[in-house]
């Protein structure tokens, strides 16, 4: 990845479901290796916008970009993962290599050594044949985290991923958050959590349904920013006529 | 005037002819109206009935009566007729709901009625015929009972055609005893020693008790029940042990399993007999005569090879 | 002893075939039936059963009790089924059950329809209840082709089956191979109840996938052992239900069903894990 390149393109982009957008005419570039936060009110489109950069949702109008086909990482918010299905730890997070060994090949050697890097940076050594149905929710995350790290992408997209966790686990996921920034990887989060954000994120995204500001996090996180983002209502209105607004 | 007077009269005459032969017209339109609830009876009703009688079949031919849903149609024929006939010893286990369902007024007939009956077959296939075997119309002499009760109903019902029916009658008796004369003569063109059939439906034992031959089935009278292990493997034990030559298949069962019977055992399959119904009516068993002769040849060709 | 268990084999070819027979089924339906039931959709293998009646209908109506005929009737139609239920579920706002149960419905009143149209009740019954017990060559040579098909395509897929079950959201995030796989896998299911019915009907096929599976879930937590299991208890169910079929004089497919369910019931009761059994009296907790 060259510095200074784009890694994410946003024109003109309109999300939502059903003819009503829940992101509304976005414009813009995620820098590639960008540590970039996401915030906005309840219904502001945040989950909404990841799911239109990993694709599972088609934009109702305009384009995104993904510089070339380098592969993307997603950890869904309350991941819908079968809980109950007999699974082990091990076998969870040794989904990350999969496309590695796509749909046939077994796992070799060196790729169990890499399985085991990844327990031991979350934290999990000695939980390989848990089934999964025994993991507490900071358990699990740190799992699907470890998973993260094997499928070795540069883009990595992260939705709500501390909501409900406790304190140990977010601080040492936070750490390896950091780590992927320190790799260069580009790494998009949307959190709940502001002050987490001050602390951790040079870049921020604030969105209520449309993009109210974009850059520096000092800036983006004005009280004046804030107070806009929440007046904008999530506006659900049964009446809507069809949005005439050109965009560039 | 003379010619229009003529005319007038010419006129009044002509409608008077048109108006006598009305009634006639209506009398030939007017033919009675009976249901018969499965293809043999039907078959039989018609020969005697001939002209005079308009028959409607329920089962049709190759159908099943012991396992038949009736339709609504089916009700409606039956409040249009003035006669329906059954067979009676509880063969149609649907036949009384219907008839009750429909209000029909018609004359319910059974036309087995006097027919000596023999038991049901016992051991386990209990199949809601509450003991006697309904198949009676497979012996030859207990067809011609048949005959006769349908005669006398339909005079019941139609004084007028007394003649017509008891002339009917008597020539389809008189069929009835060549074909059985027939019978007698194929059977005993048999080997006594080999006069034993495997058939996939136990319903040849009126045939069995009149012309002598044994009729052995792998399942109960109906067709209703499900072979188990144990009777297939009688069966073939059986086959095996008196070296019986032929297994016939019919109309209303499982061919698949007399055939795994038959390629075990290295029996000869028959031809398809006919057992609760007619072929369709240009086939080789379109008439109840047809039917019987057909079944014989086919008995004796397979025996006496 | 020998009597009992031995007997009745060496002497009767058609016990032989009917054991082969049950042999192939268990094969092939244990492990699907194992994923069927992992993936929540035990009911969809029963409302896949019944979908396939028209199609086994319409070739019955072309050319009798023909065992092509019938077979890739029931193929076409199960697929179609399938295939329209999963597009349906996937891609609108109905849910799979729902869409599925609309289909087989639909479907079974067309295959009863369609079978009354050509007259012979008897034949329905043989559709839905079938004749284990007369194996021909080609029903065996279908079975066995069924089955091994089965295995192969289950060890090809297995790790996006799995996936799929699991985290689906994953796999459509790292691979196309998602939908395809759930469609083969369907297709699977399919042919395995295709297969079934010409044994056991179509009534009992659903038995032989999902009972044996059922029990195989109380003994072990590995899906690989479960699949093992599941096919042992299926060949279990076919000995014992042909030989109580052969001494006890019981229709043979029923018999067979019910030994399977008797699997079920004393798995649910004594099950190493989650049987009733252990749930009640646990026995002391552990250090850690």
């Amino acid at each position: 990845m060259q510095a200074g390149s784009t890694a994410i393109r946003f024109d003109g982009v309109t999300l939502g479901y059903d003819r009503r957008p829940a992101v509304h005419h976005l414009d813009g570039e995620i820098p590639s290796g960008s540590l970039m936060a996401v915030v906005g009110p309840n219904g502001a489109g945040k989950s909404t916008l990841l799911k239109g950069i990993v694709g599972t949702l088609k934009p109702l109008d305009g384009h995104i970009r993904l510089d070339g086909s380098s592969g993307i990482a997603y950890l869904p918010q309350a991941a819908e993962i079968d809980r109950s299905f007999p699974l082990s730890v091990y076998d969870l997070v040794a989904m990350g290599l999969w496309s590695r060994s796509g749909l046939f090949g077994g796992v070799a050697r060196r790729e169990r050594t890499r399985i085991e890097q990844a327990l031991a940076a979350v934290g999990l050594i000695g939980f390989e044949r848990r089934p999964i149905s025994t993991l507490s929710g900071g358990q699990m995350q740190r799992a699907l985290f470890a998973r993260l790290l094997l499928q070795d992408a540069p883009v990595i997209l992260l939705d709500e991923p501390f909501t409900a966790i406790d304190a140990k686990t977010t601080a040492d996921l936070l750490d390896l958050v950091r780590r992927w920034h320190d790799e260069s990887r580009t790494v998009v989060a949307v959190l709940h959590d502001l002050d987490m954000v001050k602390r951790t994120f040079p870049q921020t995204l604030l969105i209520a349904r449309e993009p109210v500001a974009w850059g520096e996090t000092g800036e983006v996180l004005s009280a004046e920013n804030l107070l806009k983002a929440r007046r904008m209502v999530e506006a659900y209105d049964p009446h809507a006529d069809v949005c005439h607004r050109h965009v560039a | 005037m003379p010619t229009r007077r003529a005319a007038f009269s010419l006129l009044a005459g002509c409608l008077a002819l048109a108006a006598s032969s009305l009634p006639a017209a209506a009398q030939n339109a007017q033919k009675l109206k009976v249901v018969a609830t499965f293809s043999i009876l039907g078959d039989m009703v018609r020969n005697v009935g001939g002209e005079r009688v308009e028959v409607t079949t329920l089962v049709g031919p190759n159908g099943d009566a012991h396992v038949y849903s009736p339709t609504p149609a089916d009700g409606r024929r039956l409040t249009e007729a003035g006669i329906v006939f059954t067979n009676g010893l509880k063969f149609e286990g649907w036949i009384d709901r219907l008839v009750k369902s429909s209000g029909t007024r018609a004359a319910k007939i059974e036309a087995a009625k006097g027919v000596k009956t023999l038991e049901g077959e016992a051991g386990g296939h209990d199949h809601g015929h509450g003991g006697s075997d309904p198949h009676a119309w497979q012996s030859i002499g207990n067809a011609k009972i048949y005959v006769a009760n349908i005669r006398d109903a339909l005079i019941a019902a139609d004084e007028a055609g007394k003649a017509t029916y008891e002339a009917n009658a008597a020539a389809y008796l008189g069929r009835l005893d060549a074909v059985e004369a027939e019978i007698r003569g194929l059977v005993a063109g048999i080997p006594a020693d080999r006069r034993r059939i495997i058939t996939s439906h136990d319903a040849f034992r009126y045939f069995e008790e009149a012309y002598g031959i044994d009729f052995v089935a792998p399942q109960g009278v109906s067709t209703e029940s499900e072979a188990s292990a144990k009777d297939v493997a009688r069966i073939i034990q059986q086959i095996r042990r008196e070296k019986i030559a032929a297994v016939f298949v019919e109309n209303v069962s499982d061919a698949r399993l007399m055939e795994r019977i038959a390629q075990e055992t290295g029996a000869r399959i028959g031809a398809k007999v006919y057992s609760d119904a007619l072929s369709e009516p240009g086939g080789p068993a379109g008439t109840y005569i047809d039917m019987m002769r057909h079944n014989i040849r086919a008995f004796s060709a397979a025996l006496s090879s | 002893m020998l009597d009992l268990f031995y007997t009745p084999f060496s002497e009767f070819e058609f016990m032989q075939r009917a054991l082969v027979g049950v042999i192939a089924i268990a094969l092939g339906g244990g492990p699907v039936g194992v994923f069927l039931m992992l993936r929540r959709m035990s009911l969809t293998g029963d409302a896949m059963a019944h979908a396939i009646l028209p199609g086994a209908a319409i070739g019955y109506l072309v050319a009798g009790l023909s065992l092509p005929a019938m077979t890739i009737g029931g193929l076409f139609a199960g697929v179609i089924v399938a295939v329209a239920a999963g597009l349906v579920s996937r891609f609108t706002a109905l849910k799979e059950d729902a869409s599925l149960a609309a289909f087989y419905l639909l479907s079974l009143a067309l295959g009863v329809t369609i079978v009354s149209l050509r007259g012979s009740n008897v034949d329905l019954l043989h559709v839905l209840f079938g004749t284990v017990l007369a194996l021909d060559d080609s029903t065996l040579l279908l079975l066995s082709s069924i089955s091994t098909i089965t295995v192969l395509a289950l060890a090809l897929l297995y790790r996006p089956l799995v996936l799929e079950c699991v985290d689906p959201v994953f796999l459509r995030s790292v691979s196309r191979a998602g939908t395809p796989t759930h469609l083969i896998f369907l297709g699977l299911v399919v042919m395995n109840l295709v297969g079934g019915f010409h044994a056991l009907g179509t009534l009992l096929a659903v038995g032989m996938m999902m009972l044996p599976a059922a029990a195989s879930r109380f003994w072990s937590n590995d899906i690989t052992v479960m699949m093992l299991l599941s096919v042992a208890i299926g060949i279990a169910s076919g000995l014992s239900g042909l030989l109580l079929s052969f001494h006890a004089e019981l229709p043979a497919g029923p018999a067979i069903i019910l030994s399977a369910g008797a699997a079920y019931v004393l798995s649910l009761l004594l099950g190493r894990e989650g049987g009733v059994l252990w749930l009640a009296w646990p026995g002391k907790h552990l250090e850690a």
